[in-house]
């Protein structure tokens, strides 16, 4: 079966002025299959969403080339139009419009009339659980509620492929995990979901595949699994007080048999080690007879984090406005 | 032809769920209509004062005003759904680019329509003596009006991302088109060069007609005029606003 977006040295840059032009996308090379969960992960300004904008036909590229659903994305916006559904990150409702009138607007823009708009509404209003809210103004939301409803509006269409950009930033844990309950709804009933996001946890809790990307190139791709594993054993973090002290620790552990790899990322010194258990008094023991005793220590499983700090040299973390 | 239609009656609706929204629209007009119109009566026996009582002055040039203003700031409508991502949700929709454009445009329009008659059933009241086929006909010169300050500033609203700058843009267009159309006072009261300046505000004809029109004099050739600059101003502008609409990436 022909992969349901295939992009080819897909690229956009950026003219700003005559002079700095931006690339914000650099020939981007994916394939996705229909029925994956596919995740883009990166930091802000990784290029994520000028990717999925010029897939979602919202942004034409400034060179290469895709097909999304079958269809060239140069040539054949309109069709690809009507296959997908798209939910960016400001999701676009009508404030002072009812959940119900947004999504009727929506059904009767994709050629619905009014009782089969109304049929796909209840639908979706029982299978993604709106019933609490689907009547009362978009403006009255909770920041789950709002998402779940734009979750609605971007399958109204029963699209083949689903958009997400950035499904649940900004979104308290709970309203998070109500989301990605729903998407996996909306998996369930056979469309294929291409998302991007800057949360580890929901690339690891939601994707098939991954493809992590920074600096607008992808830099690896796989199933969350597949890419943890190219970090052996176990990952032991030592914290410090400032980068001078984290790096002068750094510098006592060069030539340790145990260490199989370190960065430093901050004020955060992180040591791949095989055998976390075994590893850690020793490592502790090294920095501390040289005079850097580690202010916080932590022993942990790879994550995509590490991932990403071991291919970038940064952390997604740091990257990250959320998290500080 | 019917996204058009969903466009519109949607923004409509938004619109009239609003009131603020609505009556805010008329607030300008309306004042003027009771604070400025009284201070006219004094100059009404002034030399170069078109005959006729201030009402009969005033009221026509405020239709043309509440077009030039209320059509004139409909930009910021749309900076507003760009900036909630309710016009990129559109845009990934089967919706044509074109029907896009005009669904706004006709949403504007519809809105002016409502407020015209309404400001000139408020005129009535503090006296305005109308033709009623005069005033009708007023009602599509009002419309064009409308559909080219909507167009231009749509327009503008489509690359300009701030709003103050937005805001300045416009009224550094709008405010000297106003005073030198004579909506406030006669242009015969300013010195030559204010006069000669006017002959190139268009909407300095298409007060004059509105004037015209009210008394039923539609023979008046800035009756023709006003039709003329508007119709073709309509066009052009409003082919901008599409083919921008085409291009925007916002």
């Amino acid at each position: 079966m022909a992969p349901i977006i295939l992009t080819e040295k897909l690229s956009k840059t950026f003219a700003r002025g005559k002079a700095d032009a931006v690339e914000a996308v650099r020939a981007i090379d994916l394939e996705v299959d229909a029925g994956e969960i596919f995740g883009l992960l990166g930091p802000n300004g990784a290029g994520k969403s000028t990717t999925m904008r010029m897939l979602c036909t919202l942004l034409l590229p400034s060179a290469g080339r895709a097909t999304v659903t079958g269809f060239d994305l140069a040539t054949e916006a309109h069709e690809i139009r009507r296959r997908i559904g798209y939910v960016g990150q400001k999701g676009g409702l009508e404030q002072v419009a009812t959940g119900r009138e947004n999504l009727m607007l929506h059904a009767q823009l994709y050629r619905m009339s009014r009782s089969e708009a109304r049929r796909r509404i209840d639908l979706l209003a029982e299978r993604l659980r709106l019933g609490a809210f689907i009547d009362r103004k978009a403006e009255t939301y909770s920041g789950g509620q709002r998402r779940v409803l734009d979750l609605a509006s971007g399958v109204i269409n029963a699209p083949e492929l689903l958009f997400l950009d950035e499904p649940t930033t900004g979104l308290d844990p709970q309203s998070r995990a109500r989301v990605w309950e729903e998407v996996k709804t909306v998996h369930e009933q056979g469309t294929t979901i291409f998302l991007t996001t800057h949360y580890l946890e929901e690339a690891d809790a939601l994707c098939d595949r991954v493809a992590i990307v920074d600096l607008g190139r992808v830099v690896a791709l796989g199933t969350p699994a597949e890419l943890k594993k190219q970090i052996a054993g176990d990952i032991v973090t030592l914290g410090y007080d400032d980068e001078r002290q984290a790096g002068a620790a750094a510098a006592l552990l060069d030539g340790n048999p145990l260490v199989l790899e370190r960065h430093r990322a901050g004020t955060m010194l992180q040591i791949h080690v095989d055998r976390g258990d075994e590893a850690l008094p020793a490592l502790l023991r090294v920095v501390g007879q040289g005079n850097y005793p580690a202010k916080s220590v932590h022993l942990s499983r790879p994550s995509l984090d590490d991932v990403f700090l071991k291919l970038t040299g940064r952390s997604l973390r740091e990257t990250d406005p959320m998290a500080c | 032809m019917r996204d058009t239609y969903l466009i519109a009656m949607n923004e409509l609706r938004v619109t009239m769920r609003n009131p603020f929204w609505s009556v805010s629209g008329l607030f300008q007009p309306i004042i003027y209509l009771l604070l400025f119109g009284p201070l006219l009566n004094g100059v009404a026996g002034a030399r170069g004062f078109p005959d006729g009582n201030a009402i009969q002055f005033f009221a026509p040039g405020l239709l043309v005003m509440n077009a030039l203003f209320g059509a004139g700031f409909e930009g910021f409508t749309l900076r507003d759904k760009l900036d909630s991502g309710f016009l990129e949700r559109l845009r990934v929709t089967p919706i044509s680019r074109l029907a896009l454009a005009l669904g706004f445009i006709l949403q504007s329009s519809v809105n002016l329509v409502i407020q015209s008659i309404a400001l000139i059933a408020c005129s009535f009241f503090f006296g305005l003596q109308l033709h009623i086929l005069g005033a009708a006909a007023l009602i599509p010169l009002v419309v064009l009006i409308g559909i080219s300050m909507a167009s231009v500033s749509y327009r503008l609203a489509l690359v300009i991302r701030e709003g103050g700058i937005l805001a300045g843009i416009i009224n550094t267009f709008v405010l000297p088109a106003m005073i030198l159309s004579g909506i406030m006072l006669p242009v015969t009261f300013g010195p030559r060069i204010i006069q000669i300046a006017a002959r190139f505000d268009p909407f300095f004809y298409a007060v004059n007609a509105s004037r015209a029109l009210i008394n039923g004099a539609f023979a008046d050739g800035s009756v023709v005029a006003a039709f003329a600059i508007f119709a073709a101003l309509a066009v052009v502008t409003l082919a901008i606003f599409i083919r921008g609409m085409r291009e925007a990436v916002a």
